[in-house]
């Protein structure tokens, strides 16, 4: 049971917009991380605007340069794209082990990035594929990258007045490959313990870029940027991956928590970065041969 | 914005076509579509965890399965909802009934219309699908009595008979 | 009412027709077009709805309870708090249903009152117009605690000089076995083998929680719709509110799971009380979370084997330690340390054997019954301790267990002697063989095969003196009525005692209609626990059945002049074997007999076998009726390197007697083969100073669709068993081996046993660095 609580429901953006402005309100998408979390509180209160009918954050548009992606699009809608397995493979790949279809079905990509959780599967794919996020508010967007908006346990740059409105990328090259592995306690329908997306380009042998994206191992999903720079110059050897996978390993901070301990956390990092790069080095490295 | 716009609106008539019956009721916000249709009788559609970790409560919302106990009534306001009574009954049962009945997919019961609902998504989507989509299609929804493979066996089954159904017609 | 001495008299010339074939169970249509009735599903003109304040101490005096703001809120009917109740102050947990002697006296508060024991302890009840409103009563309820220290570890619980929670030193029960010389023993072996194995909590989440509806009706009777294992508990609830036991009629609804969790009283007593004072409907529906805390969860277990083995893998000597948490109430408790101590030794002949086990009170949630009762958390240990036998004597340890299997006619742990068949080599080598070949590892993966085999009991334990009885009835037209207060939790109970009266009567089955789990108008049956219900109603239902057929036969016999043994019934049809095209309608026989005032119907009442108890020093004496046997392969693959482990294959293979409805049976063994998957694996209650972690399902994990492996029921039939037709209980023994056949495979995928479940992927990778640092 729901305790009460006030649902606004804008049938523009401008509308919705001006009542984030003026009303202190939070954003309701798919409702499956707010609404738990009303019942878990279980007090009564709460300004909500429904997102529901806003048709201007809906749709996936493909270009050469760019993938751009409405806020409201879901976790279906993902799995549902023909061109999303080359526009971002591992975002497909998360999209596959993310919740039950039902969930997949109501999740949005805005809902998981803005709830700010270092468990939030959507986001490693995304921050590995150098995503930028496009916020607006009553003043106007503005636009900056994921990395950039993620700052700390369930705090992200967003102000209060604004709405994410989409998410952009530049699809990976056929000099690139990008993995998503999700480690849950069971296979379906899980939190994840750890979860890893790798997305490195091989250029003549050499790797020119690497993004190492890492969940549930800080108060934020987060780049492991010394694991990323030891990658890039030269070919990917087991040392400089096993380099990069212990560089991951200790620039993650995780805790200790039901599903794991900070220890197994740091260890499967480690194994799980070691194991990515490796197939990513073999299969981006393959178009090459 | 002034007061009265943000003026807390506590109600709200919402009309939903259940079963392709039209239904109308007044509720607040805050109320579920899951509870709304066990008020309206529906009480096929069941509930086992009010937070989408079971499937229970699955139901066809403008023809996508959706966890009842997420969805608010006010966002299925005008749309249409199908409940496992609405796929068929005795006198005409949807293959994937029939399949669960014929394939003793069914144990203590509990789960079975939200997991029929799930599969009928899932045929929906993908008419021939492997073990592994059916897998993936069905993880939201949680059994503790089958060990889920007769299950997996009425939905091969179904989409077969659907298929043979398709060509014949 | 009819007796008849052997169950299988009237059925001489039967030949099977239905039985033992994969039928459609009765129930199947109505819960998959979505009409089967749940007690949550039931509604009443007036109807309020209740709400349970559960404590969120472990361990506390309750100072102060003012329930005053939540009484004076608008739509508020009733708040309960102890202060209200009837003196009897408790509600009888002991084993539910029984009518023979030797109870443990079990009571448990309905309410707490003056101090909470766990968190989680029901305080307060509330009625309101609604749902909504009963919630926020509870808000509005005061409680001023004064936080006492708490025991959280059976162990500590034992230690001198613990603070008391139960008894005078915290035994909820004890048990001893001493049989043969275990010094002589020892002293003969080449080999002395000792590891400690635990085990974690497992909770039943079934997939619908706690439901019931209660109301006064206009005679005074108090009704109790619910979703139980046990329509008995109305003598329970009506000693517990202290009215006369033929003044509360509990009805069992199609129960959505049970698997224990479901047969000590749970909502019944609350609700009751609720109608009582409100003078309305009251229903109450347990929300997930508070569901986890109104019945109990699997006792978690720690077992020492210390076993002696001669050098070709002999056990000359075995002492074995069990001791469980039972929680802050006794419960099962006792009755499921008894499980496990009988069940200690698994399917092997141990004659020089010491074990001591006892339950200890903490300030944990109160643990109770779970598919295994003790048994399957006992045989775990066993079955780890016989690949470490294996592993050191080097030998394969199916040729271990071999050398030490029990046989028909063999004494087990309490000296009884096995009378049925015993097909642990059967079952284990099948098992293993459907496994087929290993796929070969990886340099990040080990594939691992295990087997585990066990003995469980069914029926219920000797001193309850069980019985069970049933009513069989043909109406004028030739169709058949079953009465039988049997509840249906799933696993077909209502379906089978069609199955069987249709076999027996030679009508369809889906024609015979079933009246189940009605504590006032059916024949009491006894509880659909223990894997008794087949076993129990199965028979009572044949026995009055076969008396209604030779009624019948007798009128036909008179009719067409001939014996009753030249007749036969099928498809409604009564007719002259030898001679076919002589037949009558069964609806024209049943004239016959009303015509010449003979019964078309019978109640017939089945009585298991009985025994007075066990010695209390040495454990001796006949404690079950009887045991099933079988076994469990599990192939898994270990990641090496996360210490995930997939398990790829899942084969039972079972003694079941004689299937009654072998799709049923299939059944029981697929979802016990997820079910004990989850407990190898990734289902754990945790509790932090008594306060749980895990309780909803996000973060209890049960498996997924995704967890399942390939899946095969192997059913074989020596129809040695004491239930209708030969056949053995099923629903709990093909649970007991699983979680062990697969920490044995996980043992032989990465070469060292991990003792402690779940395995989790951290253990496996503890497990390998210790291994690796031990090299
Ligand atoms: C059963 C279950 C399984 C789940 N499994 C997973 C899983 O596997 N992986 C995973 O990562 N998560 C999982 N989740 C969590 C959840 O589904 C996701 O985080 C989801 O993407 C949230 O999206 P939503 O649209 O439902 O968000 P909402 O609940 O509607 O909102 C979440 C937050 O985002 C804000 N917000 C939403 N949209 C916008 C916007 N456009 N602009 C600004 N702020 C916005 C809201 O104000 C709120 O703070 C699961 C949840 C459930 C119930
Ligand atoms: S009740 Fe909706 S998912 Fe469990
Ligand atoms: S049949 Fe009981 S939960 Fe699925």
């Amino acid at each position: 049971m729901l305790p009460p609580f006030e649902l606004l429901e804008p049938h523009s953006l401008d509308q919705a917009l001006k009542m984030l402005a003026t009303s202190e309100s939070v954003p309701l998408a798919g409702g499956t991380n707010l609404l738990p979390d009303l019942r878990a509180r279980g007090e009564a209160g709460g300004r909500f605007i429904s997102l529901a009918a806003l048709d201007q954050l809906h749709g996936i548009e493909h270009s050469d340069s760019r993938v751009l992606m409405g806020a409201r699009t879901t976790l279906s809608d993902i799995l549902h794209d023909p061109l999303m397995p080359t526009a971002a493979p591992s975002l497909v790949s998360m999209a596959k082990v993310f919740a039950g279809s039902m969930v997949r079905n109501a999740a949005t990509v805005a809902g998981n990035i803005c709830y700010g959780s270092p468990s939030a599967d959507v986001v490693p794919p995304l921050l590995s594929l150098d995503a930028e996020l496009t916020l607006a508010s009553a003043a106007g967007e503005r636009t900056l990258s994921l990395n950039d908006f993620l700052l700390d346990y369930k705090k992200t740059a967003r102000r209060p007045d604004e709405l994410l409105i989409s998410v952009a990328w530049a699809p990976p090259t056929t000099a690139t490959a990008n993995l998503f592995y999700k480690l849950g306690r069971r296979r379906g329908d899980a939190i994840t313990v750890v979860g890893v997306a790798v997305t490195i380009t091989i250029e003549n042998g050499n790797c020119t870029k690497a993004r190492i994206a890492l969940g549930s191992v800080a108060p934020t999903v987060f780049r492991a940027q010394e694991a990323e720079e030891a990658l890039v110059g030269g070919p990917l050897t087991a040392t400089t991956i096993g380099t990069a996978a212990q560089a991951a390993a200790q620039a993650s901070r995780p805790i200790d928590d039901i599903r794991a301990s900070a220890d197994y956390r740091r260890h499967a990092v480690h194994m799980l970065v070691r194991r990515l790069l490796t197939e990513a080095w073999q299969t981006a490295g393959s178009q090459h041969d | 914005m002034t007061d009265k716009e943000t003026q807390m609106i506590t109600e709200k008539r919402v009309d939903i076509q259940v079963n392709g019956q039209a239904c109308e009721i007044t509720v607040p916000a805050w109320r579920t579509l899951l509870e709304v249709l066990r008020e309206l009788g529906h009480k096929e559609v069941k509930c086992g965890c009010e937070k989408g970790d079971c499937g229970a409560c699955a139901v066809l919302l403008d023809g996508k399965v959706v966890d009842s106990c997420l969805t608010l009534a006010w966002n299925a306001a005008g749309r249409s909802v199908t409940t496992v009574q609405g796929l068929g009954g005795p006198d005409n049962a949807h293959p994937l009934q029939t399949a669960f009945i014929e394939h003793g997919s069914a144990q203590c019961g509990y789960c079975t219309p939200g997991m029929i609902m799930a599969a009928k998504a899932l045929l929906d989507d993908i008419p021939e699908p492997s073990l592994k989509d059916i897998k993936r299609g069905l993880s939201g929804n949680l059994c503790r009595c089958t060990g889920y493979t007769r299950i997996f066996s009425a939905i091969q089954a179904a989409a077969e008979t659907l298929r043979q159904q398709e060509t014949t017609s | 009412m009819n007796r008849i001495e052997s169950p299988a008299a009237g059925t001489a010339n039967l030949q099977l027709r239905q039985v033992g074939k994969p039928l459609v169970r009765t129930d199947s249509p109505t819960k998959v077009y979505g009409t089967a009735v749940y007690a949550g599903d039931l509604t009443m003109p007036g109807m309020l709805c209740a709400a349970v304040l559960h404590s969120d101490r472990a361990s506390a005096l309750l100072r102060h309870v003012d329930t005053s703001r939540a009484e004076a809120l608008a739509g508020v009917h009733c708040v309960l708090t102890a202060a209200d109740l009837p003196p009897s102050q408790g509600v009888m947990t002991d084993m539910p249903g029984q009518t023979g002697g030797l109870t443990k006296n079990t009571k448990q508060p309905i309410l707490a009152k003056d101090r909470v024991r766990f968190c989680g302890e029901p305080i307060a009840l509330v009625a309101a117009e609604n749902a909504a409103i009963a919630e926020q009563a509870l808000r509005l309820i005061d409680i001023e605690y004064e936080d006492l220290d708490g025991i959280y570890d059976p162990f500590d619980a034992l230690a001198p000089g613990a603070p008391i929670i139960f008894g005078d030193d915290n035994v909820v029960a004890s048990y001893k076995v001493r049989k043969g010389d275990i010094e002589k023993g020892f002293a003969e072996a080449d080999f002395i083998v000792e590891n400690t194995f635990t085990t974690q909590y497992q909770e039943q989440a079934f997939l619908e929680p706690e439901a019931a509806l209660a109301w006064v009706d206009e005679h005074e009777v108090l009704n109790i719709r619910s979703s139980t294992q046990v329509v008995e508990h109305y003598r329970a609830v009506a000693d517990a509110i202290g009215l006369p036991h033929n003044r509360v009629r509990l009805r069992a609804e199609f129960v959505g799971g049970g698997f224990g969790g479901k047969e000590v009283m749970t909502i019944e007593v609350w609700l009751a009380l609720l109608a009582l004072a409100s003078r309305r409907p009251v229903q109450l529906v347990q929300p997930r979370e508070r569901s986890f805390l109104s019945h109990g969860p699997r006792h978690p277990f720690t077992m020492t084997h210390r076993t002696g083995v001669s050098g070709d893998g002999k056990i000359t000597a075995l002492q074995i330690k069990l001791t469980s948490d039972a929680g802050a109430y006794a419960k099962l408790s006792p009755y499921i340390l008894l499980y496990a101590t009988v069940g200690a030794t698994g399917p092997y002949r141990v004659d020089n054997l010491h074990i001591d086990s006892v339950s200890a009170a903490t300030n944990n949630l109160p643990a109770c019954a779970f598919r295994g009762f003790g048994t399957m958390q006992a045989n775990l240990a066993c079955e780890g301790q016989m690949e470490e036998i294996a592993k050191l004597l080097g030998m394969d340890s199916m040729e271990v267990r071999r050398r030490n299997f029990i046989h028909t006619g063999d004494a087990n742990v309490t000296g009884q002697i096995i009378r049925s068949a015993v097909w642990s080599d059967q079952c284990a080598t099948q098992a293993l063989a459907t496994l087929g070949e290993r796929p070969t590892d990886t340099q990040t993966t080990r594939i691992g095969h295990g087997v585990a085999c066990y003995q469980q009991s069914y029926g219920r334990i000797r001193w309850m003196k069980d019985s069970s009885e049933a009513w069989v009835g043909v109406e004028m037209d030739g169709t058949v009525i079953v009465r039988s207060a049997v509840t249906d939790i799933g696993a077909g109970q209502s379906s089978a005692l069609a199955q069987i009266t249709g076999e027996i009567l030679g009508v369809p089955m889906d024609q015979v209609v079933v009246y189940f789990g009605d504590g006032a108008v059916t024949p009491l049956a006894g509880t659909s626990t223990a894997s008794r219900a087949l076993y129990m109603s199965g028979n009572a239902t044949k026995m009055a059945a076969s008396q209604v057929r030779k009624n019948l036969l007798s009128c036909v016999a008179g009719y067409f002049g001939v014996k009753i043994e030249q007749l036969d019934m099928c498809d409604s049809q009564v007719f002259i074997i030898d001679d076919p095209q002589r037949s009558i309608a069964l609806k024209d026989c049943v004239k016959l007999c009303a015509a010449e005032g003979v019964h078309r119907h019978n109640l017939a009442i089945f009585r298991a076998p009985t025994s007075e108890g066990i010695d209390p020093e040495t454990g001796q004496g006949e404690v079950f009726p009887d045991f099933t046997y079988g076994a469990h392969a599990a192939q898994v693959a270990v990641d090496i390197e996360t210490g995930e482990v997939k398990v790829l294959k899942s084969i039972g293979a079972h003694d079941v007697g004689q299937a009654i409805n072998l799709r049923a049976v299939e059944g029981q063994v697929e979802g016990s083969a997820l079910m004990g998957q989850g407990f190898a694996l990734c289902e754990e209650l945790i509790l932090k100073q008594g306060r749980l972690q895990t309780g909803s399902l996000s973060e209890y994990l049960i498996p997924t669709s995704e967890d399942v492996p390939e899946i095969k029921a192997i059913v074989l039939e020596s129809r040695s068993g004491l239930g209708p037709f030969g056949a053995k209980g099923i629903g709990e023994p093909v649970y007991a081996p699983v979680a062990a056949s697969i920490a044995n495979a996980v043992a032989d995928a990465i070469g060292v046993h991990i003792f402690e479940l779940p395995i989790t992927p951290e253990k496996v990778i503890k497990a390998l660095r210790e291994k690796e640092s031990t090299k």
